[in-house]
């Protein structure tokens, strides 16, 4: 088509089916291109191919019965998405977790934080066809998920977080790897600057790409890394703050430009503020018991409720309604990815099929989430 | 806190309800009820005022669905959920072109319940296949529907708004006999 040598001079495009199997889409996600040689045109996400009707299951199951789905929509930063849930359920019965088990919470959720973020940073170079990089932040990731491994029996899918605290106290080993891992990842970052941040290679390839602008997150609802590069500090940790969090002295890096470069800064700069929050509670760990002793039967009241945590990419929602039995009458959860993916079709109109590529990995997309 | 009372004194000139929550219990500020007819000059108003969609999606409840929307804001803690009952013929307006992102959310909302948003620019099946977009699966069976009103509650604090709305308000709801 775009070799022919007719004198036609109206140009013709061409459908690109990309995915749902493709390496780029990090899952099973379909974008449907409609290109012009290498510019893309249009990009249609399809959605669907891993959805399970999650929210189904939720009204399906007694709430205890869904805590371990509630690990399966993000299964790279699974703990606050559960924590999520815990949350909407001590809410609604007034439970409290103790201080010490507030504290285990935010100290796993911030691990689990940085995993996603070093996940997402080796897989994005990879994208862009840097081979390298993933090396060191899966080397740096293990250790994560070793030290979470230890406490809570699995690796990626936690179900660790429990109505009234966690379901296994943290040890002197636990306290020590996890010091000891603060200061290997803060020597780490000097290397990923070097490797990374300063290549010149790799800053001409994604600045000044597609652009976030604050007009733009609000009309389609996105939130997280992706919306803090536009310059607006909005986290939930701070705006509608949660569990323990208020307690700890930490700031929320924001970008100014919004393009790929400048999510790509706030995500490094975010696991540094993380590795902050974690030492600070470590520093204050209170003593006492990790998990309130709880009714065996835990009917959750006639209404509703909402509770929203920040995980690594964003905004997640539970919002439950209750007909004051155990089994939730209608869960809608509400995922960062799916409210971030949406604006693609606007982002990438006439950029390269390659820039496309860049800003899929820029997303940080989980697709279980988006697909539910 | 003024902020918010200025944006109560607007939702009540649209008019609709709009009763502040406990956070503590509930996890949002605001809790608003709209008539089917007020969505969009509604969506309009929070767009004005720098707010951002959430999430769009329905509960089955009888006599007949309710669409809920949730909104939050960028620049204060704010978290507005708004309840609206299908029309009679089982749609509502769409507010795809004020948030764009509801696009999807909409689309999402017919998948699983089948309520059609009026003037929406493209509402295909979203998450489930094209051949089952009849599916509806996140309706529920017969005897397993509640009342809207034992769910949640009317208003009480609001004795000045209860009188004309709660009046139209059974009006969209009486005339709809059945919907599945």
């Amino acid at each position: 088509m775009m070799n022919s040598t007719s004198s036609n001079p109206q140009r013709q495009s061409f459908f690109l089916n990309m995915g749902p199997q493709h390496p780029s889409t990090h899952g099973v996600l379909r974008v449907l291109l409609e290109m012009d040689g290498e510019y893309v045109r249009n990009a249609e996400p399809v959605l669907g191919y891993g959805h399970r009707q999650q929210e189904k299951l939720g009204e399906s199951l007694n709430w205890k019965g869904f805590m371990p789905y509630s690990a399966r929509l993000d299964y790279v930063g699974a703990l606050p998405c559960t924590h999520g849930f815990i949350g909407v359920i001590e809410r609604m019965t007034g439970i409290e977790a103790p201080p010490r088990a507030e504290y285990i919470r935010v100290i796993t959720s911030e691990l689990n934080r940085i995993a996603s973020h070093l996940l997402w940073l080796g897989a994005f170079l990879l994208d862009l066809g840097a081979f390298t990089p993933i090396m060191y932040t899966f080397d740096d990731r293990e250790q994560i998920l070793d030290i979470l491994e230890d406490i809570t029996g699995s690796r990626l899918t936690y179900c660790y977080f429990r109505v009234g605290g966690v379901s296994r106290d943290i040890d002197a080993g636990f306290v020590e790897k996890t010091r000891a891992f603060i200061d290997r990842l803060r020597g780490r970052f000097k290397l990923y600057d070097d490797l990374v941040s300063n290549n010149i290679i790799f800053i001409k390839r994604v600045q000044n790409i597609v652009r976030f602008t604050p007009d733009l997150a609000m009309r389609y609802g996105v939130t997280g890394p992706l919306l803090r590069s536009t310059g607006i500090c909005y986290d939930i940790r701070k705006k509608e703050p949660y569990s323990a969090y208020p307690e700890f002295d930490f700031e929320i890096p924001v970008g100014e430009t919004g393009d790929c470069l400048e999510s790509y800064r706030v995500r490094l700069r975010e696991m540094e503020q993380s590795l902050r929050i974690i030492e600070q509670a470590l520093d204050r760990l209170p003593e006492g018991p990790a998990l309130a002793k709880t009714p065996r039967q835990l009917k959750l009241p006639l209404g509703d409720a909402s509770f929203s945590v920040e995980t690594a990419r964003g905004e997640l929602t539970y919002y439950l309604v209750s007909d004051g039995s155990e089994v939730p009458y209608r869960l809608k959860i509400r995922t960062p990815s799916f409210s971030n993916l949406s604006p693609l079709p606007e982002l990438c109109r006439n950029v390269l099929l390659s820039d496309l590529v860049m800003v899929l990995g820029t997303l940080d997309l989980v697709i279980p989430e988006i697909d539910r | 806190m003024d902020e918010m009372d200025r944006l109560i004194d607007d939702l009540h000139g649209l008019p609709a309800e709009a009763e502040r929550v406990e956070y503590r219990q509930r996890g949002y500020h605001l809790e608003v009820r709209l008539q089917a007819g007020q969505v969009r000059a509604f969506a309009e108003l929070l767009r004005k005022k720098e707010f951002y969609l959430t999430f769009v999606s329905a509960v089955h409840v009888c006599p007949a669905i309710e669409i809920v929307y949730q909104f939050a804001c960028y620049a204060r803690p704010c978290r507005i959920v708004t309840r609206s009952a299908v029309a009679n013929d089982g749609t509502l307006p769409s507010i795809a072109d004020i948030f764009d992102g509801a696009n999807w959310h909409e689309r999402e909302t017919r998948d699983m319940f089948g309520v059609v948003f009026t003037d929406h620019p493209n509402l295909e099946p979203l998450l489930l296949p094209e051949d089952a977009a009849d599916l509806k699966p996140l309706l529920k069976k017969e005897r397993a529907i509640k009342p809207a009103d034992q769910l949640r509650p009317p208003f009480d604090g609001e004795a000045q708004d209860s009188g004309p709305p709660t009046a139209t308000e059974t009006g969209v709801k009486e005339p709809n006999p059945e919907r599945q």
